[in-house]
């Protein structure tokens, strides 16, 4: 297939989804997000710390809305975002005087490393750039954005998600876990 | 149809049936119509080519063969042709080897000097002549009018194999036979047809 033919697309795109499938997204993605920006606005609001960054927004999208996908599966949850938050502040402890640079081999290579540690798991790209461009706060973290607010994050939410995902009668979470 | 082309004919899968089945499955399928179309296909290949060399002569052969012997007197050929309804029988030798085979082609074949000998062929020569035409087959033995040397195969010989075999040389039946040349089966179109189905 020649160069731009390919661009022409061709396929059918998929079908939607139905109401129950709509409303249950919803209701998963409410009660995951709930608690772990309640930690971050309410509960521990007077420390350095910070408890939730963007790319849990992402996350939720796949285990709450894309719940068979091999992306939203637990491996892919923990593993992307753990892999990719570690390689985020390597990136930026390296090359923090280039914040260009450090921005694209963060992204580049939690793409990369997620692939070959079979935990592709979109958000974790948002994680380790965040790494790179978020707020002196994270900066100051260290290694420690691995643990706070990463590793806290997905792990409640991914409790939610086990929770949530298999009250629905035509859901089942998760496929794999490892 | 080739056995070869299987794949394409049974293929009556379409998009609209992706759609379909991908609508009544609950839930979000994180893929598009053609990447299923795409597994689809290479399964459909591998599981082809499993189940076409899953099974061998040996699942599908018929194994109490009606045989004759090289000296049986063609009386007797037909007598145990007739009396078994079969329209073919391997020729052995005394000690099981297959030396040919003998078919209703062959006593065609004979009864008239045509190429494409048929069985109209033979009528119509009925027709026009007097007197049988199979009137010196009592004086004939089975090596005189078998088809030697005839194809065989050995018991591991897949499926897929036979079917090219009976259609590539347009044989009804084909002895099988074990590393010792004798004789163990024999497997007619027939027996493919009923492991097809």
């Amino acid at each position: 297939m020649s160069f731009f033919s390919k661009m022409k697309g061709g396929g059918q795109s998929p079908p939607a989804v139905g109401f129950s499938e709509i409303a249950w997204s919803w209701v998963g993605a409410f009660l995951g997000i709930t608690p772990v920006a309640f930690l971050n606005y309410n509960l521990f609001s007077g420390d350095d710390l910070v408890y939730i960054i963007g790319s849990f927004g992402a996350s939720a999208v796949l285990i709450y809305g894309a719940v068979r996908s091999p992306l939203a599966q637990p491996r892919n949850l923990v593993g992307g975002h753990i892999v990719s938050a570690i390689i985020g502040v390597i990136a930026y402890k390296l090359f923090c005087p280039f914040p260009w640079f450090a921005s694209a081999v963060a992204v580049a290579t939690a793409i990369a490393v997620m692939h070959v540690t079979k935990t592709l798991h979109p958000p974790g790209g948002a994680t380790a750039l965040i790494a790179v461009i978020g707020s002196e706060k994270i900066h100051d973290l260290g290694f420690l954005y691995v643990v706070i607010p990463v590793s806290t994050g997905v792990i409640i939410m991914l409790v939610v998600a086990l929770i949530v995902n298999n009250i629905a009668a035509s859901r089942k979470y998760p496929e794999f876990w490892l | 149809m080739k056995f070869s082309s299987l794949n394409e004919c049974t293929l009556p899968i379409s998009d609209e049936d992706i759609i379909q089945a991908m609508k009544q499955i609950p839930g979000y399928l994180d893929i598009t119509p053609s990447d299923f179309m795409e597994v689809y296909l290479v399964a459909f290949d591998h599981a082809m080519s499993r189940l076409k060399t899953a099974i061998t002569a040996d699942q599908i052969m018929k194994t109490n063969v009606i045989t004759v012997g090289e000296n049986a007197s063609l009386i007797e050929v037909v007598k145990k042709m007739a009396d078994n309804n079969i329209s073919g029988l391997p020729v052995v030798r005394n000690d099981q080897t297959v030396t040919g085979i003998i078919s209703e082609k062959d006593f065609l074949k004979r009864m008239n000097d045509d190429h494409a000998p048929s069985f109209m062929r033979v009528v119509l020569q009925c027709l026009e002549t007097t007197g049988c035409i199979a009137a010196d087959f009592k004086k004939l033995v089975a090596t005189d009018i078998m088809s030697s040397p005839c194809i065989t195969i050995l018991p591991q010989t897949p499926l897929i194999e036979i079917a090219g075999l009976m259609d590539q040389k347009a044989i009804n039946r084909v002895p099988v036979i074990d590393d010792k040349l004798k004789l163990v089966g024999i497997i007619a179109r027939s027996d493919i047809v009923q492991t097809m189905c």
